[in-house]
């Protein structure tokens, strides 16, 4: 009984093996729904403005104080009254004329528009300036997720090109690359980004993303060399020339597909360690402009809030963060498990 | 063995060679106008050229990479553009508190990972190994920012074990006093990779041959574990230790800033803020300097240690 | 001696599985008994995946012992004690002292930052108590038995220091320090150059006799087993097909298997026009073949009607083999040299000679054999021919190209005309290729075939002209056996339609079984498709039994060359003999099969 049905491949394999693994199962999805908060942020029908101050100053979280605080409380205005008794010391104002003129004419206008009522309590707090926490998380977790996501992709994508080329080569283009390698990591990782930092005065998103991918190809770097210098003189590659593929086919058609399953992981670990370093930079204020927000501005609100006793910010945050990376490094731990079972004891 | 050193050293020629270009071209010229920045925003033209004149910053590039291979090699660097301290003054009295804090991280860090390495080795598979494995993993997810803040908060603010911040002038005030808090704290963040790191050095080497011809001569599994075992991955766990050291210094960044550490991370930081060339070019290149040569102190120890490589 | 109820080791209905995560139980081995007597050599003989190596490990209790499964009504009986039920203490009690244990990779069975001494006396301390003083002498007396030259001096070596031969007589040295009653062998000469195997195999000989032990060699190689052992017990997916007395089974083999195994071997003498193959025997006796897809037999779909129809197609008289001088020469290749750089000292480096110039003359339809052990330079002169090294000299004419000289404009041409089979099946396929991305390729790359459907049918028809069921081509490489990828590989060579086919120890790493038909479908294509092979190997009998002509090589010179017969028969050189008496039994394929 013959049947043309395609058999499995790797990643079929694989995914199948990772199926089976509760605890990276578990990780997947708490990924993608990060994930998919972004996008919805990011298409602007999630948390669409954070700047809005909707809340009282440092309105404590709702589910903390009861619900029944919950209440729109009305906004005293703060404009001074009009019948303060000044004493004058026998001095005109010189403009009352101007000024009685403009009350006669518009009686009911008189001073600031009132302003929407502001929220006592917000669903997980609220900020110094009453911006709510929930908002300003899912902002900050698109912000974080993105630079993380997107410089990860740009540091392995730079890492995977430099390494094939170099462990493919071999000799001087390899002792170039391998001198550029040196070089970037003589100077310690946080050092170099903090000197490029210091360097461009002006701050950014993209500005973020390329600071951290033109510094972190290292670590690609570093094992896709080593993975295509075994790789090339395997059998499978020698007989690929035998038959007549070039080098790019060499390198890209044959070998690549071996590789990529260390590609992946390293892409996975790049983008934990991506968020954790733009934290500290936005946290620094080396990081994202001032009217972005980000977990690490946040966790930088919340140093001074902790010592006042308002801890919902930094809860929120480190919550946010910790589970993301958790679920994270889970996910990369069972992506190297389903990918190479041999290495698993 | 001489050769080899020898041949080490001129390989790091260009590598440093590379550091300093790099440098030179991150501030020199992607940077390089700080005038505006320093001069503060009601300057008039005067002004800035006349700090861009002080700066050196007026002159052609060739020259100020010049003046730059000078200052590296005289060691002096000239004065900081924020408080005009000398900078080799500042390099010299910072080093003092960053290694008073570096050091004991550095020691209690490596007993308490190899340890519980070992121990993760001896119990694998079990309960204890995932538990711990899937402990360390969250532990590392909680940025440091968090564990200072809420650190100093919790054993300083409100128990009071520690004092929040500062510093004093005497070695052993230092250590029993302002230093154990952020010791202690940064031991939680960095434990947790080493840990990581050192448990697959050591499962790579249980896995091996030589272990199953161990086992049928009739030895322990305590013997294999602690005197085979150990002795194969220690290795690579001493070789990574020393080579992880100048890492250390900028780890410590974070701690010195948060506790008021008077040490060169903070000083780093501060430049940062502050746009103060001379202390990051400064900091860059020295700091490269160490990692070469911890790297270089490193990959010797190997080859004394490991029996296999060849000592030409 | 065989006296009743001398039995040391009594093996009784050993089964072992075992459970990997998420997949069900595999079974190892599946009711295994036999005995081991005082004093006597039992061998264990099969092939790769019979269970061999399962059991031997299984006596000391060496299996991993998480995924390992051994049913409760085993037993491994020593000396009253079933070892299966033993505490943890009784087994190291009994491992190394009683029962000792060497292993076929001896580089990694030593532990690589110890010196040779520290690991003898470790032992020595362990279960003797000797002191440091008393435990450092017995130590270097023990090296001197396995016959180390200067002992004492290398008790502070440390084993990458040694050579392969070396490190496995230190690997016996730690074996019998404690004079065991027992000691397993575990294929220790499989990984060893054929005069190594030699001396090393005289060596337990020896030992077995001065101590008076026993000893459980196991091994694939059937050959082995008739100058070593008095016992032989013949294994298969697990199962004993046989066992008895050597000259017993040798003599009048009972089991098919057991025929097969014996018979497949290439003779030293005669030269039969095809090997015999497994499936020949098997299909006779009551055992049918039913595997399946599995290691070790094999379904032979294109296999030639003839060889089931003539039951003794060996007794018919061969074609002519040798250099005949109305042959036209296909490819001239005289005096190639072949360095290689190695750094050495600070800046310097130092020429490593691996081919020191071979000359010959390969003519059409014609076999050119290389033959040498590890080290000779065979397969670097190989990787020469095919454009994968660059030659540092000579040349190697084919049809008036130099194949060491490539124009870039003849390149992709020429390399259609010589194609090369590699030596491991495991490495040689793209894993994340499909068969029909493999084969494709080369039809691809050299615009064979007008369009998709003309590819299509020619990959068919190679797949079942090497003997693989068309529905391959959508398989990956990891689901077929060593022997299928070897013929994937030999398909994917045929793409091209080459005159030239270097067969680089290709089927060095296949079960005996296996290689009589990959060596019967060498044979046929050659006749089909009139291809001349240059067959590069360190197995005589497999040399022997494909070439014409054949160079034998030592330390990248070429020794001796000629017609394959008269090297064989009559060796001028010191080399070519010393070769020929290394193999056991002179490879006699034994009487009455």
């Amino acid at each position: 009984m013959t049947t043309t049905m395609r058999s499995p491949g790797l990643w079929t394999l694989a995914w199948r093996r990772l199926c089976r693994d509760r605890v990276g199962m578990v990780s997947l999805w708490v990924v993608l729904f990060y994930f998919g908060v972004v996008l919805l942020a990011l298409g602007g029908w999630l948390a669409p403005d954070w700047t809005r101050e909707v809340g009282v100053n440092y309105a404590p979280p709702t589910w903390w104080m009861g619900a029944q605080e919950s209440e729109n409380a009305p906004v005293v205005p703060t404009t001074a009254p009009d019948n303060v008794a000044a004493d004058l010391y026998g001095l005109q104002d010189p403009l009352a004329s101007e000024f009685a003129a403009m009350h006669a004419a518009y009686p009911n206008e008189v001073g600031l528009p009132p302003e929407p009522p502001r929220m006592q309590t917000l669903p997980l707090g609220g900020d110094k300036w009453g911006h709510d926490v929930l908002t300003k998380l899912v902002k900050g977790s698109q912000t974080s997720l993105l630079v993380g996501f997107v410089a990860a992709l740009v540091a392995t994508a730079l890492g995977t090109l430099f390494g094939a080329v170099a462990g493919y080569f071999g000799r001087w283009v390899d002792d170039a690359f391998n001198w550029l390698y040196g070089v970037f990591t003589a100077i310690p990782y946080l050092l170099l980004v903090f000197a490029i930092a210091a360097v461009l005065q002006q701050r950014g998103v993209v500005t973020i993303i390329l600071i951290l991918g033109l510094t972190g190809w290292t670590g690609v770097f570093r094992l896709v060399r080593a993975e295509y210098l075994k790789h090339k003189s395997r059998e499978y590659v020698l007989a690929a020339g035998a038959i007549g593929a070039s080098n790019m086919r060499r390198m890209f058609v044959h070998i690549l597909p071996n590789v990529s399953h260390v590609i992946l992981v390293q892409l996975s670990l790049n983008v934990v360690g991506f968020i954790k370093s733009e934290v500290i930079l936005s946290f620094l204020g080396f990081g994202v402009p001032v009217d972005v927000v980000s977990w690490g501005s946040m966790l930088n609100e919340a140093q001074n809030e902790l010592i006042l006793g308002k801890w919902w910010q930094l809860a929120a945050a480190d919550l946010a963060m910790a589970v993301l990376v958790t679920a994270f490094s889970m996910l990369t731990d069972a992506l190297r498990d389903a990918l190479d079972p041999k290495l698993k004891q | 063995m001489i050769a080899y050193l020898i041949r080490r050293i001129w390989q790091m020629i260009p590598t440093l060679l590379g550091v300093v270009l790099l440098v030179f071209f991150l501030f020199n010229w992607v940077g390089g106008d700080p005038a505006y920045v320093l001069a503060g925003k009601m300057a008039s033209p005067e002004d800035i050229a006349n700090i861009r004149h002080q700066l050196g910053i007026d002159r052609p590039l060739w020259e100020q990479l010049w003046i730059f291979i000078r200052q590296i090699v005289s060691g002096d660097f000239g004065d900081s553009w924020s408080t005009h301290e000398p900078v080799s003054q500042i390099f010299r009295t910072r080093l003092g508190p960053s290694m008073t804090l570096l050091i004991p991280l550095m020691i209690l860090e490596t007993a308490v990972a190899v340890l519980m390495a070992l121990l993760v080795s001896a119990f694998r598979g079990s309960l204890l190994d995932r538990s711990l494995m899937v402990a360390s993993t969250m532990v590392m997810s909680i940025s440091l920012l968090v564990y200072i803040i809420v650190g100093q908060y919790v054993f300083a603010s409100v128990l009071g074990w520690f004092p929040v911040k500062g510093w004093s002038q005497q070695l052993s005030q230092n250590l029993t006093t302002y230093a154990v808090l952020p010791v202690l704290l940064g031991l939680l963040v960095s434990v947790a990779p080493s840990l990581r790191l050192y448990r697959t050095f050591i499962l790579d080497e249980v896995g091996q041959d030589y272990v199953r011809t161990a086992r049928a001569k009739g030895v322990s599994e305590t013997r294999i574990l602690w005197v085979h075992v150990l002795r194969n991955a220690g290795i690579p766990i001493v070789t990574n230790l020393l080579m992880g050291l100048p890492a250390l210094l900028t780890g410590a960044f974070l701690l010195e800033r948060f506790f008021a550490i008077p040490g060169i991370g903070r000083e780093i930081i501060l430049a940062v803020e502050r746009s103060d060339f001379p202390i990051i070019k400064a900091a860059t290149v020295y700091v490269a300097m160490a990692t070469l040569v911890a790297n270089l102190l490193g990959d010797m120890l190997y080859r004394v240690l490991d029996p296999r490589v060849n000592l030409d | 001696m065989n006296t009743p109820n001398s039995s040391l080791l009594s093996i009784r209905h050993l089964q072992i599985g075992f459970k990997l995560q998420g997949e069900p139980l595999f079974s190892a081995v599946s009711g295994v008994s036999f005995e081991v007597p005082q004093r006597s050599t039992v061998a264990l003989v099969g092939e790769s995946g019979s269970g061999k190596s399962v059991t031997a490990l299984s006596i000391l209790g060496l299996l991993p012992k998480t995924i390992t499964r051994i049913d409760p009504q085993s037993e491994i009986l020593w000396q009253g004690q079933n070892l299966l039920h033993s505490t943890q203490a009784q087994l190291r009690a009994v491992r190394g002292k009683e029962i000792s244990i060497i292993f076929q990779e001896p580089m990694s069975s030593l532990n690589p930052v110890f010196t040779v001494g520290d690991q003898l006396i470790e032992g020595l301390h362990l279960h003797l108590g000797l002191s440091q003083r008393q435990a450092n002498a017995r130590a270097v007396e023990l090296l001197h038995e396995v016959g180390i030259p200067e002992p004492l001096r290398r008790m502070g070596a440390y084993p990458h220091q040694l050579s392969g031969g070396q490190q496995q007589r230190v690997m016996i040295a730690m074996a019998i320090g404690c004079e065991p009653k027992l000691l397993i062998a575990d294929e220790p000469t499989t990984a060893l150059d054929v005069t190594i195997q030699r001396q090393i195999l005289d060596l337990i000989a020896d030992l077995q006799q001065r101590l008076h032990m026993s000893v459980l060699f196991i091994t694939h190689d059937l050959t082995l087993v008739g100058e070593i052992a008095d016992q032989v017990v013949v294994m298969k997916s697990g199962l004993v097909r046989e066992a008895g007395l050597v000259k017993d089974v040798f003599h009048a083999p009972q089991d098919a298997y057991t025929r097969a195994l014996l018979a497949c071997r290439p003779p030293l003498h005669g030269r039969p026009h095809r090997l015999r193959v497994i499936d020949d025997f098997m299909s006779e006796g009551q055992n049918p073949v039913g595997a399946g897809v599995g290691v070790g037999v094999e379904v032979g779909v294109g296999v030639r009607p003839h060889a089931g129809s003539d039951p003794y197609p060996y007794l018919h008289p061969y074609p002519m083999r040798g250099l005949t001088p109305p042959d036209d020469i296909l490819l001239d290749v005289r005096d190639i040299k072949k360095d290689f750089r190695i750094p050495h000292g600070l800046w310097g480096h130092r020429l490593f000679h691996a081919v020191k110039g071979a000359t010959f003359q390969l003519a059409r339809g014609k076999t050119v054999g290389i033959v040498g052990e590890s080290g000779s330079g065979k397969t670097t002169l190989g990787l020469v021919l095919m454009g994968l090294h660059a030659a540092n000299g000579g040349s190697a004419l084919f049809e008036g190209h130099d194949l060491l000289k490539p124009l870039s404009s003849d390149t992709l041409a020429m390399k259609r005309r010589i194609q090369i089979v590699f030596q491991n099946p495991y490495a040689s396929l793209n894993p994340r290729f499909t068969v029909e991305q493999i084969l494709m390729e080369p039809l691809m790359l050299h615009g064979i075939g007008e369009n998709a459907a003309e590819r299509g049918a020619l990959m068919r028809q190679l797949l079942l002209r090497v003997g693989l069921p068309v529905d391959s081509l959508y398989r990956y490489p990891h689901e077929f056996s060593g022997g299928q990828r070897q013929r994937i590989a030999i398909a994917r060579c045929l793409t091209v339609k080459p005159e030239i086919l270097i067969c680089d120890e290709s089927v060095s790493a296949l079960d005996v079984s296996v290689q009589a038909q990959v060596l019967n479908l060498l044979k046929d294509l050659q006749d089909e498709f009139h291809m001349s092979y240059i067959f590069i190997s360190h197995d005589l009998a497999v040399v022997r039994y494909m070439s014409d002509q054949i160079l034998v090589m030592s330390e990248g010179e070429v020794v001796e060359q000629g017609d394959a017969d008269t090297v064989f028969d009559h060796p001028q050189h010191a080399y070519t003999q010393k070769l020929l008496a290394a193999i056991p039994n002179r490879g006699q394929t034994p009487p009455g099969v």
